[in-house]
């Protein structure tokens, strides 16, 4: 046999899925479900371990498997929190099961958002939609070690008042040393918060040392363009800034190439990128 | 009372103004005044007259537009930095929307018959403040087109087999 | 660019024509099932084949743009024509399989791996091109940070007979990407036809394994120097250039050239070129279940960059014109490839170009956007 690259004895099958079942099912808002999982198996329970910012793929046998941003805190060790919007197929049928019930988990998947960097630096959060998820483990390592950072900001946005996910935490958040603003599209009258879209609660930032800040987003890829796009405005330079990249991710493995944009593969050299590694493609329509 | 040496520190520290040279910072100052509103209080209403600008130093102020049947609605909110009224400047000062601080807020006014008539005179100190106006507006203008897109509203493609 | 790099020093026997039977025997008995050249609905396909006489003895192929057709030949070769619409990726990557299943229990759901029998085969026929097909996949499935266990399973297993191209058609252009047309490695043994047999080089041990049970003979160097001769007329044959010059920057420079809604205009989406290409491995899983909706098995089927609702996401597709699909697929194979594994995903087989039903060329593609400037 013309043996090609050294293969071990036995290739783990990376298209297999763990059980787990459902501790947990909290409703977050309209459509949107937070659900805890713990592995079947003790073993694959003890080792897991994920860092902020990876993914999962949440498997629903017979229906399809989805990519969810892992949102718990990294320390945590029984259980595993996936907030999903029902949107398609696969995440509908999600929402409508119950605590007790079983299904797959693969992961954890993808690049993680870089806290190393963030040592003594200002750390601004932005967020939109269903981008808040990913980057909620990010706020439990700031709030689990706080004399780590420097001034610590979430900006978050969302389409409605109600659609802001984990507002029963804000103000926990604030208490424990992060300024926590929200905006929404639109809101009626009684909300006395910000109206409009998340660019322009950066443009307000006060006070705001440009070369003391690093910068993650995530969320709808026009808002983070726009968002980094304020942010440069400022005086940012393009390496503080990292963003949660998407595309159709299949696999999560790297092999399916749906998730490819440019020469990137979102799921195993994202979805946590650099912004400056992206920036190019971001230019481009349809690709 | 606030005095016209503190009026231009503030002035210094609002973006709208931060950079413009000291000269013109004396210059403004002399015609400015602090303002505070307490929550719920309005500024202005809209369809009336207002001749004032205002840039805000802190605080909430919604901006609400009225459509017959549908009620008032909330468009926009500004705060800290932002300008506000700038048809009193621009425009016949008749103002585009009702403006209510949402908390208390503090803001820098400037009457607009004497902000022009500034600018009329000095047009250095009449570029400066253009220009920090058209940035301004160019941000809220791209800021209204990126609501427009309505980028968090639900997918609405037909599912099949997807997720 | 040149042909392939220096080929090394191998030990060579002659196998005379009439004793090719006999390496089917010996691959047969040893449990391989062979892959090899056969005809098929008027072409010359991949698939299961036992005997010499399965080969498509005396038979050519005539192929250009858009155009693929068999002749018969003035002589009896065994391998006297080049590459079909079939590629050795079909058997290592196949075009649907299980990755795993799933059963509803008592505990709730169970997923396991399924049971693969992975096939035994030898490969008799490999070009030089796709020798270096097959190297491009490995390093897509087995060297990346997931490794394929579908792929490693049947590649690790495989006996690969390659052949020399003795003749080239019109679409191919092995020399301007490096990958041929002499073998150079990466093969158990490779053959080189003449009119009375074979000069059969040995690769590796399991190759000099086989060859020691075979009636072969010492070759003189008359045979050696015919060998090079005949190799040499499908370098002579070769016409077709894709100039790489700095070609990652080129085309990865150049996303919104018009050439792009130029060739959109004619290319039909039809996904062809991907089936046929022996390094495209997009794919997509889906579920299937048994009736009774307990026993889901999920499976993996070959996808295409060209497929509509292939870039679906969210509600919308981000690719939604084939002006934006047919740039994805050639600034993949030929740029974005470079990035994400070292090398070219073209190795230059020219099938794109022929199973193109409007004959599209990807050669003349980079050309024109190379000639119009940046």
């Amino acid at each position: 046999m013309t043996s090609p690259v050294a293969l071990p004895p036995v290739v783990a099958n990376p298209w297999l899925a763990d059980a787990v079942v459902i501790r947990e099912m909290v409703a977050e808002g309209p459509g949107v479900t937070t659900f805890r999982l713990a592995f079947v198996d003790e073993e694959r329970r003890d080792s897991f371990r994920f860092r902020p910012g990876q993914f999962g793929m949440l498997y629903l046998p017979g229906v399809g498997e989805v990519p969810i941003g892992i949102s718990g805190h990294c320390q945590q060790e029984r259980t595993w929190s996936f907030t999903v919007r029902a949107a398609g197929n696969t995440t509908r049928a999600l929402s409508s099961l119950h605590v007790g019930d079983t299904l797959g988990l693969r992961g954890p998947f993808g690049s993680a958002w870089p806290l190393e960097l963030c040592d003594g630096a200002d750390l601004v959060i932005v967020a939109g939609g269903l981008g808040l998820p990913p980057l909620r483990p990010v706020i439990y390592d700031v709030i689990a070690n706080r004399e780590r950072y420097g001034r610590v900001t979430l900006i978050y946005g969302s389409r409605t008042v109600d659609a802001l996910v984990y507002a029963s935490e804000y103000d926990d958040w604030s208490r424990r040393g992060i300024d926590v603003q929200t905006t929404v599209d639109r809101a009626d009258l009684d909300w006395k918060g910000n109206v409009g879209v998340v660019p322009l609660l950066i443009e307000r930032l006060h006070p705001f040392v440009h070369d003391r800040a690093i910068l993650f987003t995530c969320g709808p890829e026009v808002m983070i363009r726009f968002a980094v796009r304020s942010a440069l405005a400022r005086g940012m330079r393009i390496e503080q800034i990292w963003a949660s990249m998407e595309r159709n991710m299949q696999c999560a493995i790297g092999l399916c190439g749906h998730c490819q944009f440019g020469p990137e593969f979102i799921c195993k050299d994202g979805p946590v990128f650099r912004y400056d590694r992206v920036e190019p493609w971001l230019k481009v329509e349809a690709l | 009372m606030i005095e016209k040496q503190a009026v231009t520190e503030l002035l210094r520290e609002l973006r709208f103004t931060a950079d413009l040279p000291g000269e013109a910072l004396d210059e403004i100052a002399r015609i400015a005044s602090v303002v505070e509103f307490p929550a719920g209080t309005p500024l202005f209403q809209e369809g009336a007259e207002n001749r004032a600008l205002y840039i805000i130093e802190h605080g909430r102020v919604g901006l609400d537009m009225h459509v017959p049947g549908r009620g008032r609605i909330r468009v926009l909110s500004v705060g800290s930095g932002d300008v506000l009224a700038w048809s009193a400047l621009l425009g016949e000062g008749v103002m585009t929307v009702s403006a209510t601080a949402l908390e208390p807020t503090r803001a820098v006014t400037l009457p607009a018959k004497e902000v022009l008539e500034l600018c009329a005179r000095n047009h250095e100190i009449g570029y400066g403040l253009m220009r920090h106006l058209a940035v301004a507006l160019a941000q809220r203008l791209v800021a209204t087109r990126l609501q427009l897109l309505d980028l968090f509203s639900e997918p609405t493609g037909t599912d099949g087999f997807r997720s | 660019m040149s042909p392939a790099t220096e080929v090394p020093e191998r030990v060579c026997r002659w196998l005379a024509k009439d004793a090719l039977q006999s390496l089917f025997d010996a691959l047969i008995d040893r449990g391989y099932a062979v892959i090899g050249p056969t005809i098929d609905q008027d072409a010359i396909v991949y698939d299961r084949i036992t005997s010499v006489d399965d080969l498509p003895r005396g038979w050519t192929d005539t192929q250009g743009p858009g155009t693929y057709r068999l002749a018969p030949r003035e002589d009896d070769a065994l391998f006297g024509y080049v590459v079909g619409p079939h590629s050795w990726k079909r058997f290592l990557f196949p075009p649907l399989a299980a990755v795993a299943t799933a059963d509803r229990t008592d505990e709730g759901w169970r997923m396991a791996s399924p049971t693969d029998d992975a096939p035994k085969y030898a490969f008799l026929g490999v070009r030089a091109c796709e020798l270096a097909a097959i190297r491009v996949q490995d390093r897509t499935f087995l060297e990346g940070p997931y490794v394929d266990p579908i792929y490693a399973a049947r590649r690790r297993q495989a006996f690969i007979v390659a052949v020399n191209c003795t003749q080239a058609a019109p679409t191919c252009f092995c020399t301007s990407m490096g990958t041929g047309p002499r073998c150079s490695g990466g093969f158990d043994l490779a053959l080189t036809e003449l009119s009375t047999g074979f000069v059969v080089e040995i690769g590796s041990d399991a190759g000099s394994d086989i060859v020691a049970g075979l009636e072969t003979e010492e070759v003189d160097s008359q045979i050696l120097t015919e060998a090079e001769t005949a190799r040499q007329g499908a370098i002579d044959q070769i016409t077709r250039r894709l100039d790489t010059e700095g070609i990652r920057d080129l085309l990865l420079g150049n996303l919104d050239h018009p050439r792009w809604n130029d060739v959109a205009a004619r290319c039909l989406s039809c996904t062809n070129c991907t089936m046929v290409c022996p390094t495209c491995f997009c794919s997509s899983v889906k579920d299937v279940a048994d009736l009774t909706g307990d026993h889901v098995e999920r499976q993996r089927q070959w996808d295409s960059c060209f497929n509509f609702d292939f870039s679906y996401m969210n509600g919308g597709v981000v690719r939604n014109d084939i002006r934006s699909r047919y740039r994805q697929w050639l600034t993949h194979k030929l740029a974005s490839w470079i990035d994400q594994f070292g090398t070219s995903g073209c190795v230059g087989c020219g099938r794109c170009i022929t199973w193109c039903p409007v004959g599209i060329d990807l050669t003349e593609e980079v050309a024109a956007i190379r000639e119009a400037g940046p």
